[in-house]
This record gives structure tokens, sequence and C-alpha cells, in this order.
């Protein structure tokens, strides 16, 4: 009881000096807090498929002296996430518009439906070469990556609708020719057959996933940046961590600690408590702004809490083992420095794993970074309960045990 | 052990590094110490830094384990029964064991709490030490905001909060200014009148011969002398005096010293004579009367009063500052 006394009181001292260190407040809440929010805006435009629940702003500008552009348009404007743009200030959107909104950087892309799109279209009938093209009027600085998705997205809906156009006169055409061979009344139900046809769609595909498992699907804005800069603010208690215990070997306050009934385990539990305390303390803070900010779904909380204090185990033990390598403040601040940034950069905290190349993939997996990145996204993006990110818990937990093992083992309390 | 001894060592020796390396035995920073303290004593250690106090008072405090020999503290072994030594002593660190950016309150607290206390009793222990180092007023203030000074009296505050038994203060004074410093005289003898045993160590010999009953005099981890400072001086005499000659002795001149009345003994060295004298004053006009009389030029002239430096440097060679 009386040691259970003693942790409790060193953990309650620390805490006292912690959150009297603004300096120490500002690395661990703060600055972590603004790279959530700061890269998760900057960077939505990077991110962003479009069914985060914010729309993406698609301009359109409709030439077309057909009905076909506009058919297209109505079905863009259908697709979850987008928000088909065709006004600007009140009046249909001009070309001249369009190029003025890419130019001074307020759109990266715009869709332009030329004046004969549906005279071309309909000329396929007769003419197996001609072809409709829709312009997008891009930023040459916009990448690829981020183009494509739409580009596809226009093409596939414009192929449908120009399909969907020229089926009905194609197969009149063929069976103009059979129906001269045919009696009066199964020319009706040929017709008949012909209008169902066209109202529904033989095929439908439909996606699912094996039980207890989400949509695999990559994060977005705020999905990678919210737990990603969270595992960098977690790590960085090491620093603060690792120079706590420094001190207290410095000033003479260990030996005093020692020199009273209080055993060397103890004294080391109630320096370990107070940093896991404030790690959990962070992630929950970090994901709160995420939640209350951007209304960042939390869902499958055990799992949530599971990984969180997996990685807060994982964070402390590293402080344990920078403590026992630094004989300086300035050591352990380079040190601190040098391990969490790489970790965490190396890890996918500061640029996703998936547009890393595969030897990096590969190497974010020795980072407990990486672990603690993906365990969250695994809960916040696919959706897996506490069975889908216990091997990620458990990763971080055997970086933890190493981490202490080796950190106890070095550590001198003098 | 009698009732009446709290402390007793037999050969205490400490040794640091690997014996089978370099040397072969490693560093001896304390070399088979003996002594016995008394129950209600002020026993110091005066010596000059590195000379082995503090890793005395380590070994007996628990915080180091000794390489050879025995330590009984308040009824205990220091080896074989750690927790029941801490419990009954208190240890002041040279360093300043505080925590700034906590308040005075704050730092008792914590380390009351450390020794079990809780509740109405720790809140009357902390009143109550914050009133002995005259800190009461100041109670709510953080520790970075207090002098040196007042920082060294909280320092010692702290190790009073569990009433030890024993008290360790290992340099108390060092970096205070003298009004400080005789404030802390004052809170140690108001302790020790109050039953206390305190165990002092320093290297400023005036704090050793006003506060403590007996001293060791401790140099390169060996007692070179035990006893109280006025049978330490007695025994030394009556002063040193320190001559530097220009064109070196004339023959027969350091019989001549060794034969005025008041001198002791005579040694030459460096270019320099050391005479011991029983009165250093009378030694004095007796070596220029005889200095003149011979030709010597004297180039240099120190007289060292008696006291526990005198005493120090009779023993070493050296200076307690050196």
């Amino acid at each position: 009881m009386l040691h259970l006394h003693q942790i409790l009181s060193i953990t309650w001292k620390d805490l006292k000096i912690l959150f009297k260190d603004v300096g120490g407040m500002v690395t661990l809440f703060l600055m972590p807090m603004m790279f959530i929010i700061v890269m998760s805006i900057i960077q939505q435009g990077m991110f962003d498929p479009g069914d985060s629940g914010q729309p993406r702003r698609l301009p359109v500008v409709n030439l077309d002296s057909g009905n076909l552009a506009a058919e297209v348009i109505a079905q863009l404007d259908n697709v979850d996430g987008i928000e088909v743009e065709t006004d600007w200030e009140g009046e249909p959107m001009t070309r001249e518009q369009a190029e003025a909104l890419v130019t001074d950087g307020k759109r990266a892309v715009v869709v332009v439906f030329p004046a004969d799109f549906s005279e071309r279209v309909e000329e396929r009938l007769d003419d197996a070469g001609a072809r409709a093209t829709i312009e997008l009027i891009t930023d040459p600085a916009v990448s690829t990556q981020f183009i494509a998705p739409i580009q596809g997205m226009v093409l596939g809906i414009a192929e449908r609708v120009a399909e969907t156009a020229l089926a009905p006169a194609r197969i009149e055409a063929g069976l103009a020719e059979l129906l001269a061979y045919l009696p009066a009344d199964a020319q009706i139900l040929l017709d008949k057959m012909v209008v169902e046809t066209e109202k529904t769609n033989v095929v439908h595909v439909e996606r699912v996933v094996p039980p207890g498992m989400g949509v695999e699907v990559f994060p977005d804005s705020y999905q990678q940046n919210v737990p990603g800069y969270t595992v960098f603010g977690v790590f960085f208690i090491v620093a603060t961590m690792a120079e706590s215990i420094l001190r207290e070997k410095r000033e003479g306050t260990f030996r005093r600690l020692l020199a009273a009934p209080l055993p060397k385990p103890i004294l080391l539990a109630g320096k370990l408590l107070p940093y896991y305390l404030v790690n959990l303390l962070q992630v929950a803070v970090m994901f709160s702004v995420a939640r209350l900010l951007f209304g960042m779904a939390l869902v499958q909380p055990v799992a949530l809490l599971v990984v969180s204090l997996a990685l807060a185990a994982a964070a402390t033990g590293m402080g344990v083992l920078v403590a026992t390598f630094g004989k300086t403040q300035t050591q352990i601040s380079g040190l601190s420095v040098l391990l969490t940034l790489t970790m965490s950069a190396v890890g996918g905290c500061m640029v996703p794993t998936f547009v890393m190349p595969d030897f990096m993939q590969a190497l974010a997996r020795f980072t407990p970074h990486g672990w603690a990145l993906q365990g969250f996204q695994d809960v916040l993006v696919r959706g897996y309960g506490l069975a889908g990110v216990w091997p990620d818990a458990a990763a971080l937990l055997g970086f933890a045990a190493v981490f202490f093992l080796i950190g106890v083992w070095r550590f001198r309390f003098d | 052990m009698s009732d009446n001894i709290i402390i007793e060592a037999q050969g205490l020796v400490k040794r640091y590094g690997d014996p089978s390396a370099g040397s072969g035995r490693g560093v001896e920073a304390v070399r088979g110490l003996s002594f016995a303290i008394r129950r209600g004593e002020i026993f110091g250690f005066l010596g000059p830094n590195g000379a082995g106090k503090t890793t005395t008072i380590s070994m007996l405090s628990c915080l180091l384990e000794p390489t050879e020999g025995t330590a009984i503290v308040a009824g205990y072994d220091v080896v074989k029964a750690p927790g029941e030594v801490k419990r009954r002593i208190g240890l002041v660190p040279q360093e300043l064991a505080l925590y700034p950016t906590l308040s005075a309150r704050d730092n008792l607290n914590f380390y009351g709490r450390i020794y079990g206390l809780r509740g109405r009793t720790l809140r009357r222990r902390v009143d109550e030490v914050l009133g002995m180092v005259g800190l009461a007023e100041r109670a709510g203030s953080a520790v970075e905001d207090f002098s040196g000074g007042m920082k060294r009296r909280l320092n010692i505050a702290a190790g009073l909060l569990h009433r030890p038994e024993v008290l360790f203060l290992d340099e108390p004074t060092v970096g205070v200014d003298p009004q400080s410093r005789n404030g802390i005289f004052e809170h140690v003898e108001r302790l020790n009148a109050d039953g206390m045993t305190i165990l002092y160590t320093t290297h400023y010999m005036e704090e050793a011969e006003r506060l403590c009953h007996r001293v060791a005099i401790i140099d390169q981890g060996r007692i070179i002398a035990l006893d109280t400072p006025r049978k330490l001086i007695a025994d030394l005499g009556g002063g040193i005096i320190h001559l530097g000659v220009a064109n070196g002795m004339a023959e027969g001149l350091l019989e001549q010293i060794r034969a005025l009345p008041e001198v002791r003994a005579v040694t030459q060295f460096d270019g320099k004579v050391k005479v011991e004298a029983t009165r250093a004053q009378e030694a004095l006009v007796g070596l220029l009367a005889l200095f003149n009389r011979t030709d010597t030029d004297i180039t240099s002239l120190e007289v060292l009063e008696p006291n526990l430096e005198t005493v120090f440097l009779q023993l070493t060679g050296k200076r307690l500052r050196d």
C-alpha cells in the first residue's frame, strides 16, 4: 500500500512539474495539434477522394447544343462527394471564366463540353471513327494522381450516356431488317422487350467485405494527419521524460529519494506512470479536436483505446531507453529529435506510406510509429474492431517490451 | 555496540572499477574507515573535496554498498537491513535536491508522502519544518524564486519531515552567503539540542570547529585524526610559521632554529622553512632575531594560527582547499 502511495506521489509530482512547464506543454499538445489542423486543411485536396463527406466542387462548362452533355452533368452531380458547378455568379459558366478559375488557383480542374458534343456522339451511328471530345482544363502543377480519378469518372459517365443514347437507334436499325420477316403481333412483343431492357441493367456489381472488416480504402486528409501527427506528438514524450530523469540524477533528487525507504522499481514505476498518462491524454485531446473541428468519426472506441494504450507503452519505453543513452541534456535532445523525427517520417506520420517506394513501406514496419499509425487507420479508415487491431497493438507492445528491457538493464539512478 | 553508539563503522572500504583492470585494485575512494558516533552528537567529517566524505555518507545511508567492512546505523546493518536504516535516517545531499518549479510546500508534501506521511500528520509536519527553517511565509512560492540561503534551508527541512534519529548533512553550506550560513548553524544546533544525532561533512574548518563535538579529519579515504576540535588543536600546539629564504640556508641555521625555546619542529621544503611552534608569536620574535644575526634574507613570511586548518596542514602537508 505504501508503495502504491509512493508511485502515485511521484506521478502527481511529475504531472505538476510537467503542467507548469509551458514549453513542454507546447511541444506535447499545441505543436501536434497545430500540425493536425494545418496539415489536414492544406492537404485536403491531395488526399480527399471525395467520399469523406466533404464534397469536391467540379466546375463544368456546358456549350453543347444537344442534350447529351446535360445528361452527363446530371449524372456527375449524382456522384457522392461531387458538387457540380455549372454557374458562376448566377450565370452559366463560360469557358473564359473556367480558365480564369484554374489560372487563379481557385479550382484545379474544369470540365468543358464543346458545342458539338451531342452531334459528334450521334455521328457515331453512321461513322464508326467519329469521336466526341470532353476537355479537362487543369493546372499543370496538379499531380496526375489527383486528376486521374476525375478523368476516369467523367469518361465513364460520358461513355455510358453516349452508349445509352445510341443503343435504341442501333437496335432499331438492326431490328428493322428482322421485322420485315416477322408477323405483326411478334413485333409488339419485341418492342416491349426492348423497352424493358433499356430500363434495367442486367449486371449489377456490389462490393462486399469479410465479416468484421471494413471496406479497404485510402485515408482522407484527416484520417492521415490526425493519427499521423498524434503519433508524432506522442513520441515527443521521449525527450521530456528522458530530460526529467536526467534532471533528477543531476540535481540529487534521485539520491535523496533513494535514501528514503523507496525501492528502485517503485521509483522507476513512479517516473513512468505520469508520462504514460500524458500520452493517453495527448491522444484523447488530438482525437477530440479532430472530432470537434473536422467532425472526424471516432468509431470502435475500444479498439482505439487498445491501440492508444499500446502506443503509450512504446513511447514511454523509448523514453527510458533514451534516458540511459543521453548523459547530457544536449545529447538527450539530439537523440530524441533524431529518433522521433526519423521514425515519424519512415513510419508514415508525415507522408502516407502508400505513396512511398516498396522498401520504405517495408521499413515502416520496423518503427512503432508505423504500427501505431496503421492501428489507428485500421479503426478510423477501415472500421476494424478489436479483432482487426490486435496485430498492431501486439507489435507496439513488442516494441515497448524491447525498449523497457534494454532501458531497465542499462538504467542507472546516479 | 553500546546503546550510546548510534553509528559504528568497521573497516569500511569502497572501491570503484574493475579490480582486474588497470591498477589491479580499481579506485579506492574509502580505505578502511572505522569510527563510532555517539547518540546526540554532532560528528564532523572534515576533509578536502574528493577525500571520501560523500562516499562514506552514501554507504551509511544505504545508497552505496561497501566493498568491504560493516556499518551499523541506528541498530541496523546497512547491507542487511537497508529499509530499517532508511526509515531512521534523513539525508540532506550536497546538491539542492528540490524541484525548482514547485512551491516549498509542494516539495515538502512530496518528500513527506514518500515517507508515508499523509493527511493531517503531513500538514502538521510540513508546517513544523517550514517554521523551523523560517520559510513559513514563503511556503507557497516557487523554489526557483528563492535565494541560495533559502534553498539550502528548505533542502535541510526536506530531510527532517519524518523526524529521523540521525541526520546526514553533506556540505550543507556550499554556495551560501555568511548570513545564511550562520542561520544554518543555528538550525543545526537547535536540531541537536532536541536530541538529533548529526553527521556533518564539510571542507570548511570554521564550521567543524564551531558545530562539531568531535571531528574526523579525512584525507584520501582515510581518517588521519579523530577527536574533539579543541584536543586536535591542542595537540598541534601553537601554530605554524612559513618562512621563504632568498639565498638558501646557511650551514647550521636549521639546527639553530630547532634550538629556539618555542620551536617544536622544523622542516625545509622548496626553499621554504616550516616551523611548528608552541607559541607562534613568541617563536617569530626569536626567528627574526636569528635571521638578522645570520644575515639571511627573508622573502616571505606566513604565520598560521592554531586551528583545524593548521591541524590538517600539519597532518597532510596540504591545505583543505587545495
